[in-house]
């Protein structure tokens, strides 16, 4: 019941991925909460596809993804 | 045991007092139920469209597929059919009233068997909890509101539990169009199935401006089909222009509804800003490996429902020091973390435009000069 977003990984203060929230295509960023809805609606959208990139902008797929997934709350 | 069976009691010089009446006293149309509560007698929130953060009164645009007037959501399975906001159309409000939340059909849409078009607000569970729903001591809620529409006939709406498996859709007339007219819509409550009681939805009250037959639901019984209005309820977008304008809602524990639970508008905001909080302000300093980020930590003024999202929303007025000439704007949020229900450990503000240059460490600062400007956080349900 939304239009799909993409999303890519943030940066943390010191330059590494940030494991605390992922950037979303609108500008917003998205704690990994699973009582965020804008967090649920993105787990969401990821089982239905939607784009995922690193934070150089390349998408994440396959076992990266996968492995990526099975960390998220 | 002795009873006083009255209708009413007056002054000794024979002008009424109050009135009684199944459950419930009038004080000259200022009604008191059995089962009011002392305080939060109201379970919706903003429920007098007064508080508006978004849009500071703006109209929202054909595009919107959100939140409106604080804690209302309009919701279009197809953007483009609804126009709306708070006062909308400034149409007069009726009595002790000053806010509507009011849409408009661009259109005479003809929707689809899946299409729905609705205005909602989304209960938290701590605020139902003592409802006892889904136990054999359910209580008995009433919804009242007031509606305004170019339109007459059935409307429709909708309570929906989290994860939509316990449905009550119910149907209310409207007899007049283009006047404000007092509804009131009592529920059976529900003795078995789900219902949260925790800091996620508790129940959602929807409002049905059009909802094809999938979504619609027979009136006065509890479903389990997920469903958004009564089946065979009038459709706002059908008709181009059409208007729908409500303010007033209350939900409330009890078979009478009783007078709207005024309350005063800081803590109408605080109630509001558990949901979305707009930060107007904020100190922090350059990032030492992101010369261009403004790393800020600050407390919420109002402990928010769950970790929130956050989202730079046209913030064009940041101040920053060591930059001179121009200042900077913020383009977008570069991340953040250290974040709970209470503040926010840190959030990194990527900028454009200015002059100068930055130093680590330094004081950075952002403020807004327009009430819709600001660092949105988000924790809706």
């Amino acid at each position: 019941m939304s239009n799909q977003h993409t999303y890519k990984q943030a940066l943390d203060l010191k330059g590494n991925v940030n494991t605390f929230c992922v950037l979303r295509s609108d500008g917003a960023c998205l704690p990994f909460d699973k009582h965020n809805t804008d967090y649920q609606q993105f787990r969401i959208d990821l089982v239905n596809g939607a784009t995922l990139n690193d934070t150089s902008g390349n998408p994440i797929t396959g076992d990266a993804l996968t492995t990526f997934i099975s960390t998220l709350p | 045991m002795s009873f006083l069976n009255v209708n009413q009691v007056s002054t000794a010089a024979g002008l009424p007092s109050f009135t009684t009446s199944n459950n419930a006293i009038n004080f000259n149309g200022n009604i008191i139920g059995a089962s009011s509560s002392a305080t939060m007698k109201n379970r919706i929130i903003n429920g007098d469209m007064r508080i508006d953060q978004r849009n500071n009164g703006s109209a929202v645009g054909t595009s919107v597929n959100g939140y409106s007037v604080d804690r209302w959501q309009i919701q279009q399975s197809t953007t483009g059919k609804l126009n709306g906001g708070q006062n909308y159309n400034s149409v007069t409000t009726p009595s002790g009233f000053t806010n509507y939340l009011g849409v408009q059909s661009q259109s005479a849409y003809s929707i689809s068997s899946t299409d729905y078009y609705t205005i909602n607000q989304r209960i938290e569970g701590y605020n139902i909890a003592d409802l006892g729903w889904g136990t054999s001591s359910a209580k008995t809620v009433t919804i009242s509101f007031w509606v305004y529409s170019s339109l007459t006939g059935t409307f429709g709406g909708v309570l929906q539990n989290y994860g939509y498996s316990w449905n009550y859709p119910f149907t209310y007339t409207i007899n007049s169009s283009n006047t404000w007219q007092y509804i009131t819509v009592t529920i059976t409550p529900p003795t078995s199935g789900s219902w949260q009681t925790g800091n996620s939805q508790g129940v959602n009250v929807i409002f049905g401006l059009g909802v094809g037959s999938t979504y619609s639901g027979t009136p006065g019984i509890w479903t389990s089909s997920n469903v958004l209005s009564a089946t065979g309820a009038t459709s706002v977008v059908a008709v181009n222009n059409a208007t729908f304008y409500i303010t007033g809602v209350q939900f409330e524990v009890g078979s009478v509804a009783t007078s709207f639970d005024y309350r005063d508008y800081g803590r109408e905001l605080q109630l509001c800003q558990r949901y979305y909080y707009l930060m107007q302000s904020g100190v922090g300093r350059w990032n030492s490996t992101n010369a261009s980020a403004c790393v800020i930590s600050a407390k919420f003024d109002v402990q928010m429902r769950t970790t929130p999202t956050t989202s730079g929303m046209n913030i064009g007025y940041g101040y920053v020091e060591n930059f001179a000439g121009s200042n900077p704007t913020i383009s977008s949020i570069g991340g953040y973390g250290g974040v709970g229900v209470s503040g926010m450990g840190w959030v990194v503000l990527n900028l454009t435009g200015g002059s100068g240059s930055t130093i680590a460490g330094y004081v950075c600062e952002f403020y807004v000069l327009n009430n819709t400007y600001g660092l949105a956080w988000t924790a809706e349900l």
